[in-house]
């Protein structure tokens, strides 16, 4: 039984590394054009412009080590890189892999929480709509996931703790801080994560399309004929109609729980990678800019790998076909 | 020709007798402990006075570390790290003479080490080699070289005598066992996010996260500082920074936004205070261009604008409108010019009086030339309030027939543009000053050229002279007549349109007492400060 699917998983795996790796490339190419043909420099901000003439700017660039000409600058990037060495901030001096290992945690705390949150909301309105149908249970249930989808999350975010401060009390911002929060650790930790899980948009498209699947493969002659037996549906229905949908859908929506999560970060104060991004892109902050969006790149080709990945695992044969992906 | 600077020998008698008391308790009463934790606008980049060029690391090194002189609550300049100071005759040569009393902050496991001569010349060294990262090397450029005398006197002798040098030398000194480069300073150095200094604080942690938490220094030499240990906080959002103010998560808010000043005016557990802004803004006139070199053309400018409306709508009527080139906290700022009203008739009417008609698409015209300007703005990370400012702008020159083309520059391009091309019209900006009454680099006439702050190209011998006369008479109520002249002169030239200073809010809580504030250092006089037991 084990031994059919480690082959063809192997396979996909391989191919995706290759993938993964041109792709890599190539948004570290695409980023690095954007910044080089967007207007300003880092090294004038890092100045504010008080170095008058370009003999200022040589210095700084001189004891950086940055090279003038882009595409020597790219390539001493891309060569550091592969050697794990990501280069050190321009604004704060300290070494980027740190940086983005430091804040990545938070991010990632936030958003895997956060992903958490969404299925615990999504996952049994969407089985209980399919198995029951339509009924007077699952239509508000289903609408009120559609609903709470809509709402942006910085405005749900500051709904959120206008509520926690002004009706129980509690300043409920402790992230990055030694002392001074008055609430409970949990409170801080898991505010944030439920209002990115339930804001990020991901939660009314995972309860419809866990929802049609689970109608299509319940009606499928094979659960049919397993009802028949006696057998319990779900055992029969649980890949196809619940395993594959829902990674599906979680690998893809993946890069906008992380734009969901600079939103959050701001809101709550939570010290995570997207805050860093975005004060890096004020500071035209090129190392760090590149980092985040290589472990951006990363993270995003991880979740569609382990997509991937369940889906082989489930069908075999699908090693052998291009990447079957059905429209979400 | 420049007069020879009739300055010489000043001896304060005053620093003398503070230098004989002993570094340690203070004898003023006030009780020591406490803490104090303040929101910060974000985490900053490096906490060093050399390579740090934000608001946020200028508030903290302002509590680690100390300049050779200081500048009191009165703006006037005051003894620090050196007890007192020669000016050659010709004003090329400062001596300083240090205090001896004064050590370093130990590092753990380290005694601490002496402040000598030594430091003050690492300090001017490293900041001006050409591969240090900072800021400062383009105000310092007026300096030739710094020697070390004996270990406590330094002499720095000047290219060339400048006026009001001896505030300049405010520099903050960071020790020659600093830094693990001793040539030169980049971010990478360990010592920009570990700093040691001479201040009434130490840095004694920083987080991860931006967490700075600074303590009292028992061995200032000024006396230890009340208040035991000094927190800033990193907050990402203004309302969120607030929010922590009313529930006690912090104590403090360096800077309030106008938007929450009437919930904190509310709640009797604060105190808000008011603080002068050096500063002032300002729409800027370019005199290279012929339209606008006729004074009544810039006058018109003033008179079309309403900005009592303008301050009142994009900033909550915080601040006050100026009438001259002087930050109105200043004592050189002259009361008895009043702002010219908003009057549009008579921005017509002088228009008019300049040769300007109406032409048939509405603009004024003259000799076949429309009154059209461009008005360059640099974009701002806060930039929304800008934004209204300059479109009232143009909206206000609309209804007297000017046409403004206005133009958001990048920062980087738009100094480029202003200060080295000279190419705009008009500019939108704001003046931060270090020397409330010294203006003379934005107005005199030999400050103009590539990358100097006359950049309007303003001329006006009457001018020259009265900052000239200004600089070198050292009878303080004869410097000011002369500056309320000069106020008066530039508010009737309208070289700028001065618009306003916006008037600065800390809020803390009542507990923190005597709280004074520096305009933009904040934490100047934080020494002084107790918190109430």
């Amino acid at each position: 039984m084990t031994a059919r699917w480690i082959r063809p998983v192997a396979r996909v795996l391989l191919r995706e590394v290759a993938v993964t790796a041109l792709l890599l490339l190539g948004v570290s190419v695409v980023v690095f054009a954007i910044l080089g043909l967007a207007p300003g420099d880092p090294f004038g901000v890092l100045l504010e412009g008080q170095a008058s003439a370009d003999a200022g700017a040589a210095g700084v660039r001189e004891s950086l080590g940055v090279p003038t000409a882009w595409h020597a600058q790219y390539l001493a990037w891309l060569g550091g890189m592969l050697k794990g060495n990501f280069g050190a901030s321009i604004r704060t001096g300290l070494p980027v892999l740190g940086e983005i290992v430091r804040t990545g945690k938070n991010t990632l705390v936030l958003t895997l929480g956060s992903l958490l949150v969404t299925l615990l909301v999504a996952v049994p309105i969407a089985l209980y709509a399919a198995i029951r149908g339509t009924n007077r249970i699952s239509v508000p249930l289903t609408m009120a996931a559609y609903v709470v989808s809509a709402l942006p999350v910085f405005w749900l975010g500051y709904l959120v703790l206008y509520v926690v401060m002004h009706a129980f009390g509690i300043f409920p911002l402790g992230a990055g801080f030694s002392g001074g929060s008055s609430g409970p650790a949990a409170v801080y930790v898991l505010l944030p994560v439920v209002v990115l899980g339930v804001g990020n948009g991901t939660l009314s498209e995972v309860v419809r399309h866990l929802r049609e699947e689970m109608e299509r493969v319940l009606a499928e002659d094979y659960v049919r004929t397993a009802r028949a037996k006696g057998a319990p549906a779900w055992r029969h229905a649980f890949k196809e109609g619940f395993l594959l949908p829902v990674t599906e859908i979680v690998a893809s929506k993946i890069p906008f729980i992380l734009g969901g999560a600079v939103i959050v970060e701001q809101v709550f104060n939570w010290p995570g990678m997207g805050r860093m991004a975005w004060q890096a892109a004020q500071d035209r902050d090129f190392p760090v800019i590149m980092g985040i969006a290589v472990a951006a790149a990363v993270f995003v080709r991880t979740g569609s790998l382990i997509q991937r990945f369940v889906y082989v695992a489930v069908n075999p044969g699908a090693s052998r076909e291009g990447p079957a992906r059905r429209a979400a | 020709m420049k007069r020879a600077a009739a300055v010489c020998l000043i001896v304060f008698g005053l620093a003398v007798v503070a230098s004989a008391a002993e570094a340690g308790r203070r004898t003023d009463g006030r009780p020591d402990g406490g803490s104090v934790a303040y929101g910060e606008y974000g985490r900053p980049a490096t906490l060093d006075p050399v390579t740090s060029n934000e608001m946020v690391s200028l508030r903290i090194t302002e509590l680690v570390f100390n300049g050779l002189v200081g500048i009191d609550e009165k703006q006037e300049i005051v003894p620090e790290l050196a007890e007192r100071w020669e000016i050659s005759k010709d004003g090329l040569t400062y001596v300083f003479v240090l205090r001896k009393d004064v050590t370093w902050h130990p590092r753990p496991n380290e005694a601490a080490k002496a402040f000598t001569a030594d430091d003050v010349v690492f300090t001017y060294d490293i900041m001006m080699n050409p591969k240090t990262i900072t800021p400062l090397k383009v105000r310092y450029e007026f300096i030739a070289k710094a020697e070390k005398v004996d270990d406590y006197t330094v002499r720095f002798t000047l290219k060339r005598p400048i006026l009001n040098a001896l505030a300049k030398f405010t520099f903050k000194v960071i020790p020659k066992h600093g830094p693990a480069n001793p040539a030169y300073l980049t971010r990478e150095d360990p010592f920009v996010h570990r700093p040691i200094g001479t201040g009434p604080y130490r840095l004694k942690s920083v987080t991860g996260d931006g967490e700075i938490t600074l303590e009292a220094n028992d061995a200032y030499f000024k006396g230890r500082p009340h208040i035991d240990t000094i927190v800033a906080k990193p907050f990402a959002d203004q309302n969120i920074m607030t929010q922590a103010l009313m529930f006690n998560a912090i104590d403090m808010i360096v800077l309030v936004n106008p938007r929450y000043l009437p919930e904190i005016q509310g709640d009797k557990r604060f105190v808000l205070q008011p603080y002068n802004a050096l500063s002032y803004s300002f729409f800027g006139y370019n005199m290279r261009n012929a339209l606008l070199a006729d004074k009544r053309v810039r006058q018109a400018f003033t008179y079309a604008l309403n900005r009592q409306e303008m301050l009142d709508s994009f900033f909550g009527g915080q601040g006050t409108i100026i009438s001259g080139p002087f930050a109105p906290g200043s004592w050189a700022y002259n009361l008895d010019v009043a702002p010219l009203p908003f009057d549009p008739r008579k921005a017509i009417d002088l228009l008019k009086e300049a040769g300007f008609s109406q032409g048939p698409d509405g603009i004024m015209q003259k000799g076949g030339k429309k009154l059209s300007l461009s008005l360059k703005v640099p974009i701002e990370k806060e930039s929304e309030a800008v934004k209204r400012v300059v479109l009232a702008f143009k909206n206000y020159l609309k209804n007297v027939g000017v046409d403004i083309d206005v133009q958001f520059k990048e920062w980087q391009a738009w100094k480029e543009d202003v200060f080295l091309e000279n190419d705009f019209d008009v500019i939108f900006a704001t003046w931060v000053f270090d020397d409330s009454a010294d203006i003379s680099s934005l107005f005199h006439s030999a400050e103009i050229g590539p990358w100097r702050n006359n950049f309007a190209g303003y001329r006006n011998p009457d001018v020259d002279s009265l900052i000239n006369e200004s600089k070198l008479t050292l009878d303080f109520e004869k410097r000011r007549t002369l500056n309320r002249k000069l106020h008066a002169v530039l508010a009737e030239e309208n070289p700028y349109t001065f618009l306003w200073t916006l008037t600065n809010y800390a809020a803390y809580h009542k507990k923190v007492r005597r709280v004074a504030i520096h305009p933009y250092k904040f934490f100047s006089y934080a020494d002084e400060w107790f918190v109430e037991r």
